[in-house]
């Protein structure tokens, strides 16, 4: 049991400068933090920074730098000598292949990926300039917190981060929390393979999302903000940095802390996060409670997605009615993230529901025959190009047995060999599971070797048990991770049989 | 707040008291609802999935240990879902857990509830098994093994030591299909904080942690002697295992049964080599006058003290005997001891050696 009065959110921090889970680290960190020392083991030890000790270079093993030649890169590091670690998508994918080097800093070996050109009717308008008079926030304290979240109601704003879940329901469940303390997070641990949208938002607005958090702390009458961002993306956190001190004029009224993530992309999901920002294992919570109700250290919490944020300054200061305009089939803009077999890689400003043909047009084009395509990262599992007039947006692809998620697309052409992509989810799946729930922990693992078994012996019996095992994950797993984990397989089977058919190994 | 709600369960009314889980519920209601990570004694985790059960309304499963009970709400614990999800979850487990020759989880000496639930309910599709590697650690500990390819990570143990016996001595370690038990840097329990208490072992619902004299003997062919442990005052029921007359292990009652709750430290449980020790004292031994020791009775040893402390008495006052009861006596024994002092010998000179 921690001692009463241990420091216990210094304890990742502190691991990190220690350098990760040597021999007597958890010692140290334990006598400073008053944490028991075996909690800090377990701590230390289920992140992928920290728990191996030692410098090396790591290199992405998603899908897209595979297809960009990571693996030559791992070779060819190797040969000179360097110790080399491949690790789950580092969410550069329209700059594949990439990796980072021993001070986690990133290595972009591709091309610079593109963004959509600058104009002053995009409610995000990445390639436009960032403004610090923060006069949205200005705005916000003349409407009052009832007034924003009736802006937020009429602009249809759904949260970003995945779930589509509308905003000012959450606003408003923290407004009606009795006071006293409350805290706002943001969510910048993006790590959904494919999804790039919030490093843009924090390499080029920075100060755009800082003064949509800035509001959310205002209406959710809270004095601290945190903000989350992966660890991996060293170079938002000095962007986020440059913008708190840019802004600092307009903030003396909240305590704003970047915490730094620590590899794991579960941590994405909203109470696992909490659970990292208090010092502990990325385990989700049960819910309820929902972090409204009890969330960082058992205050009301309002947590939100960088891009959801993001929206929020041009919500409030052009109306609800202006931002839901901006829509096609759902209300506002969306960051469209595209990779893979496109001209252009990059992320992209439309209306939220365009269609695939109409985002890739505007990234260049299909590079070859396209087959298939991630409307919503590797959690969204495959569609057919059949579904390419399909809606991009949140209610249209739960209708087509998929979801938005992240809106992280990665579009495949005919060279791929589908069972070959379903097996990329799986693994990240597996290596991503904080392994709390069987259905989970043990699930992943069932799908992915079963995969391997037939595409060792061509043997498609191996996959008999597939449906079962998926639906018990769906059914069982504690958080969305497990409920999706197969979906990269099961949906390719379901939409690519042939891939999945009897087939002749060569020797 | 009334202080009672109810709910309807498998189509029967039940009333639990305000705050109850869905477990009181369902129990009461007389429902079969299995479980693994449940503990009456720790924090709900709800990670072992095996409770989950259908809620009117709820579209997910939702885990009856950790599921507040509401007033009106509908549950169903054997629908054909359900029973398919049991199934299904309980193939995973086996692709993760040792068998024994008929494919079921093996047998333990505390018993495996992980069988028992494989029995109970069956299994769905036959998975290969995933033969994840874990990081495992030598313990040259007399007590407690551990053994990670039978641990299901339902972390009841970590749980235990640290909610109950406050100690933290172990941790759930890495994550996904690796997450295992482990200690800091995975030392040795007796380079841990590890009090020995054996509460893991007790606690474990699969024989993961187990006890190390115990390894490999299984529990049908024991006699089982409720008793109360000797070593201290406090009382603490504790189960001796006995084969061929010799104590071969020592459990706890199941929680919520008796004053000690299921709880034993290092020396009830563990410490029963004393019993058939050759070294043991079984009849008392008096001093004669050759200096050698020679076995007497009760009658005699008894006399032959009262004498002695007599003999003290006369020459040099009562004030010069003191009388120390070992921590070992109860509160009755004490009261003895104190009467023996102040009523048989008359001096106040009386002390326990566990008062501070
Ligand atoms: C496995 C998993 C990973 C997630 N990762 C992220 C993430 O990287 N960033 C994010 O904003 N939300 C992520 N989410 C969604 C969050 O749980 C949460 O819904 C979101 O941060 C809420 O913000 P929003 O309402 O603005 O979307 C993830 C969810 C799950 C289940
Ligand atoms: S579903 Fe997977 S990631 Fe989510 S809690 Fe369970 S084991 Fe952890
Ligand atoms: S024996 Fe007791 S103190 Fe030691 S690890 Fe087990 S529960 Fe903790
Ligand atoms: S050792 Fe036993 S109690 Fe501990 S996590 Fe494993 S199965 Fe659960
Ligand atoms: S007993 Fe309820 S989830 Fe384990």
């Amino acid at each position: 049991m921690e001692r009463k009065g241990a420091r216990r959110f210094q304890v990742l921090d502190l691991l990190q400068e220690e350098g990760g889970a040597a021999a007597g680290t958890a010692a140290r960190v334990g006598a400073q933090t008053g944490v028991p020392d075996a909690d800090v083991y377990g701590v230390s030890t289920f992140y992928s920074l920290l728990r191996k000790p030692g410098r090396r270079t790591r290199v992405c093993q998603g899908l897209t730098c595979k297809l960009a030649g990571s693996d030559a890169r791992v070779a060819a590091l190797r040969a000179t000598g360097e110790e080399v670690e491949e690790v789950s998508c580092l969410g550069q994918c329209d700059r594949a292949p990439v990796g980072l080097d021993a001070d986690h800093e990133a290595l972009l070996w591709g091309e610079p990926g593109s963004i959509s050109p600058a104009d002053t009717d995009l409610p995000m308008n990445l390639a436009g300039d960032d403004d610090f008079s923060f006069s949205a926030l200005a705005r916000a304290r003349e409407l009052g917190p009832n007034a924003v979240i009736a802006e937020l109601k009429a602009g249809g704003l759904q949260g970003r981060g995945g779930a589509g879940f509308p905003a000012h329901f959450k606003w408003n469940a923290v407004r009606t929390q009795p006071p006293g303390d409350s805290y706002v997070v943001v969510n910048a641990d993006e790590g959904e393979p494919g999804t790039f949208k919030d490093r843009e938002v924090m390499l080029r607005r920075p100060g755009l999302m800082l003064e949509g958090a800035a509001i959310a702390a205002y209406v959710a009458g809270a004095a601290v903000l945190f903000i989350y961002v992966r660890g991996e993306f060293k170079d938002c956190i000095r962007s986020l940095e440059g913008a708190i001190t840019a802004a600092a004029d307009h903030l003396d009224w909240l305590d704003i802390r970047i915490v730094e993530g620590h590899g794991a992309y579960i941590c994405g999901e909203e109470t696992a996060l909490l659970e990292a920002i208090e010092g502990r294992r990325g385990m989700p919570r049960l819910k309820p409670p929902y972090p409204t109700e009890s969330g960082l250290w058992g205050k009301s919490t309002l947590m939100n997605n960088v891009e959801t944020l993001a929206c929020v300054p041009s919500i409030v200061t052009r109306g609800g009615d202006w931002f839901a305009a901006q829509g096609k089939t759902e209300p506002g803009s969306k960051l469209y993230c595209v990779s893979g077999h496109v001209g252009r890689p990059g992320v992209y400003e439309l209306p939220l529901g365009v269609t695939l043909d109409e985002l890739v047009e505007a990234a260049g084009g299909y590079v070859g025959t396209p087959q298939a395509f991630s409307p919503g990262g590797a959690s969204s599992g495959f569609l057919p190009m059949s579904f390419r007039d399909t809606p991009l947006d949140f209610g249209g692809l739960v209708k087509a047995g998929s979801m938005f998620g992240s809106s992280g697309l990665v579009v495949l052409n005919d060279t791929i060999d589908m069972a070959m992509a379903a097996r990329h989810g799986l693994v990240f799946f597996e290596d991503e599971s904080c392994g709390q729930c069987t259905p989970c922990r043990v699930g992943c693992v069932v799908q992915r070797q079963s995969l391997d078994r037939y595409l060792e012996t061509g043997d498609a019996s191996h996959l008999e048990h597939a449906e079962d095992v998926a639906w018990e994950m769906d059914e069982g797993s504690i958080c969305g991770l497990g409920m999706v984990a197969s979906w990269p397989l099961t949906t390719a089977m379901k939409h690519f049989p042939a891939a999945f058919e009897d087939r002749t190994i060569d020797e | 707040m009334s202080d009672t709600i109810r709910l309807v369960v498998d189509g029967e009314e039940v009333e639990v008291p305000t705050g109850s889980t869905l477990l009181a519920a369902t129990a009461r209601a007389g429902a079969d609802v299995p479980t693994l990570c449940h503990d009456p004694r720790l924090d709900p985790m709800g990670s072992c999935r095996m409770c989950l059960v259908e809620v009117e309304g709820q579209r997910r499963l939702q885990p009856a240990c950790a599921y507040p009970a509401m007033e009106g709400q509908v549950v169903h614990t054997s629908t054909d879902r359900v029973e398919r999800h049991r199934q299904v979850l309980l193939s995973m487990y086996c692709a993760d857990h040792t068998l024994d020759a008929d494919g079921l989880p093996a047998e333990r000496a505390l018993g495996n509830q992980l069988r028992a639930h494989v029995e109970a309910f069956g299994t769905g599709p036959t998975l290969p098994p995933i033969g994840t590697p874990r990081a495992g650690r030598e313990d040259p500990n007399p007590y407690i093994h551990f053994d990670p390819d039978s641990c299901i990570a339902c972390a009841r143990c970590v749980r235990y030591c640290d909610e109950v016996e406050a100690v933290s001595a172990i941790t759930l370690a890495m994550r996904g299909s690796s997450t295992t038990i482990a200690t800091a840097d995975q030392v040795g329990l007796l380079d841990s904080s590890c009090e020995l208490c054996g509460g893991c072992i007790d606690t474990c619902p699969t024989g993961a942690m187990s006890e190390k004299r115990a390894l490999g003997l299984l529990g049908a062919d024991e006699e089982t002697v409720r008793s109360t442990c000797n070593f201290c005052g406090v009382g603490c029921q504790l189960d001796l295992h006995v084969r061929d007359g010799e104590v071969v292990r020592v459990s706890s009652p199941p929680p919520g049964t008796t004053v000690n709750d299921g709880n034993l430290c290092v020396k009830g449980r563990f410490a029963t080599e004393f019993i058939n020790h050759p070294d043991r004292l079984t009849v008392p031994l008096i001093r004669g006058d050759d200096g050698e020791l020679h076995e007497a009775t009760w009658d005699e040893a008894i006399r032959v003290t009262a004498a002695g402390l007599m003999g003290v008495k006369e020459r040099y006052g009562a004030d010069a005997l003191g009388f120390v009861s070992s921590s070992r006596c109860t509160g009755e024994e004490n009261y003895l001891v104190q009467k023996l002092s102040r009523a048989a010998f008359g001096t106040n000179n009386c002390h326990q050696c566990a008062a501070t």
